[in-house]
């Protein structure tokens, strides 16, 4: 199968000195794809940035004006975990255009796996804030393209740190349905199983919290028994993924126990609720290891494409099964809520 | 308003503007007999800090407390993941439910007169409970 991926464009200006965020990140990610030795099976599609009128569509105005201003003003810190240059608007819109043109060359050709290498990532970027080292909300962006298409998508993130961002705009769309595996407790303190869409999208929103030390059996469980019911009755036409690496062992962000060989097993399990080819794009977000990232880059898209790529061995016996259970049991509880809820509205 | 004020919770990053926005929270919770809850958000990069820097808050904190007298069942720090609005926020919902929110006009290594980024100005827009912002 094809990979669909966005041409390089200029990220090193978005750099602060010792900051996990950093360019290395994309060059990680890209020696992971070299590892695949793709060759023909590589398809590469021009980046651009994204129009403004692009990215209101996720994003207030306001804070578009105020994120370029802050940048030619010169950046610095925007709160005590993200910053910005000079040059971070430009690559943000950069970011966020390449995210869409690697989408809308999916969507026409029906054909291939998208694989989209950018940075800032964008999963924690809300409406109006920018928070967690995302500027631009990137996935949400391009998801937010496919829905006024008229496609149903689903986003599944499975970066160690919940997708708050993502979560939030998309909290009350009926045709979105965000799936999210993460470590919890961890930032951005977000991502209960009690948190399950608003009322106009009850159920779209469906969070899998592990434990520190989860292995990824345990995150296979929590995808099978919980999300998977409600993935198939939401019936996907498009796949989106936040495809952050943090949540291998030896990120230093956080405590998950994950290998690359369990990003490759995650990787064919979502895939396979794509309903055709051209209609599976990943994003990178998170990933601070850089041979972790390589390796579980090369896992995830070898998987996907059937490469003979052979990753390390999936992960087995963390702890967390009871408390996938627990979710089971909270999810069904809020779900129960929402819904007498949304009825008594109705009602009056 | 003091007869329903029950739950003072302040964000505290250790800054000299925090530190004068939990001192006016403790003066006020020592007129008022108010309960005062010191917040400090952990946010993403929060795991590379110094460990130490955790226990030179809870030192700040009871020093604090002890010069306003107010004793530790008073006064608790409590530490949370996240961005610092988005922990804010999150102190008037369960099991918190602060009554009042109060933040310094600029924390830690924020510009002056920067919106972008303003914990105190986030809150003004997005709080629903009452928001006292100190000025330094």
């Amino acid at each position: 199968m094809m990979l669909v991926m966005n041409g390089r464009y200029e990220d090193a200006g978005h750099e602060e000195y010792g900051h996990p965020e950093r360019p290395d990140r994309a060059i990680a990610a890209l020696q992971g794809v070299d590892q695949l030795h793709l060759e023909s099976d590589l398809r590469i599609v021009n980046p651009y940035a994204a129009t403004r009128a692009e990215l209101v569509r996720v994003h207030e105005g306001a804070y578009l004006d105020e994120l370029g201003a802050f940048c030619y003003a010169g950046g610095g810190d925007i709160d005590e975990d993200t910053y910005a240059t000079y040059d971070s608007w430009t690559i943000a819109q950069y970011a966020a255009g390449s995210g869409l043109a690697v989408v809308r060359e999916l969507h026409e050709k029906r054909d291939g796996v998208g694989f989209v290498v950018t940075r800032p990532p964008g999963h924690h970027a809300l409406r109006d804030r920018a928070m967690g080292f995302c500027l631009l909300n990137n996935i949400a962006i391009a998801a937010a393209e496919l829905t006024e298409l008229g496609e149903r998508v689903l986003i599944v993130d499975w970066d160690v740190h919940h997708g708050n961002g993502t979560q939030a705009i998309f909290w009350d769309d009926p045709n979105v349905l965000y799936v999210s595996t993460h470590q919890s407790p961890l930032f951005p303190g977000s991502g209960g199983a009690y948190e399950v869409g608003g009322s106009d999208a009850i159920g779209r929103t469906v969070n899998l919290p592990l434990p520190s030390g989860a292995t990824g059996d345990v995150l296979r469980q929590a995808i099978d028994e919980i999300a998977a019911p409600t993935i198939d009755e939401f019936n996907p036409t498009w796949v989106l993924v936040s495809a952050g690496f943090d949540a291998h062992r030896d990120d230093p962000m956080a405590d998950l126990a994950l290998t690359s060989g369990d990003f490759a097993l995650l990787a064919k399990t979502v895939a396979g609720y794509a309903p055709g080819p051209g209609r599976l794009a990943m994003f990178l977000e998170g990933g601070y290891d850089l041979e972790a990232l390589r390796d579980s880059v090369a896992a995830t898209l070898g998987a996907v494409l059937e490469s003979p790529y052979r990753p390390e061995a999936p992960s087995y016996g963390g702890p967390g099964t009871e408390i996938v259970s627990n979710s089971q049991v909270e999810r069904t509880a809020a779900l129960r809520i929402a819904h007498e809820a949304a009825l008594r509205e109705e009602q009056q | 308003m003091t007869e329903s004020l029950r739950t003072i919770a302040v964000g505290f990053d250790g800054s000299h503007d925090a530190e004068t926005a939990v001192r006016w929270s403790m003066k006020l919770a020592s007129e008022t007999n108010a309960n005062v809850v010191v917040v400090n958000a952990v946010g993403m990069l929060g795991r590379f800090d110094n460990p130490t820097v955790a226990f030179k808050l809870e030192d700040s904190v009871r020093r604090l407390a002890d010069e306003y007298g107010l004793d530790t069942t008073r006064v608790t720090l409590h530490v949370d993941d996240g961005d610092a609005c988005s922990v804010m926020m999150r102190m008037a919902e369960e099991p918190i439910n602060a009554s009042m929110l109060v933040v310094g006009s600029r924390g830690q290594g924020k510009h002056p007169g920067l919106l972008l980024g303003s914990t105190s100005l986030e809150l003004a827009e997005h709080t629903t409970i009452p928001l006292v912002i100190v000025p330094s």
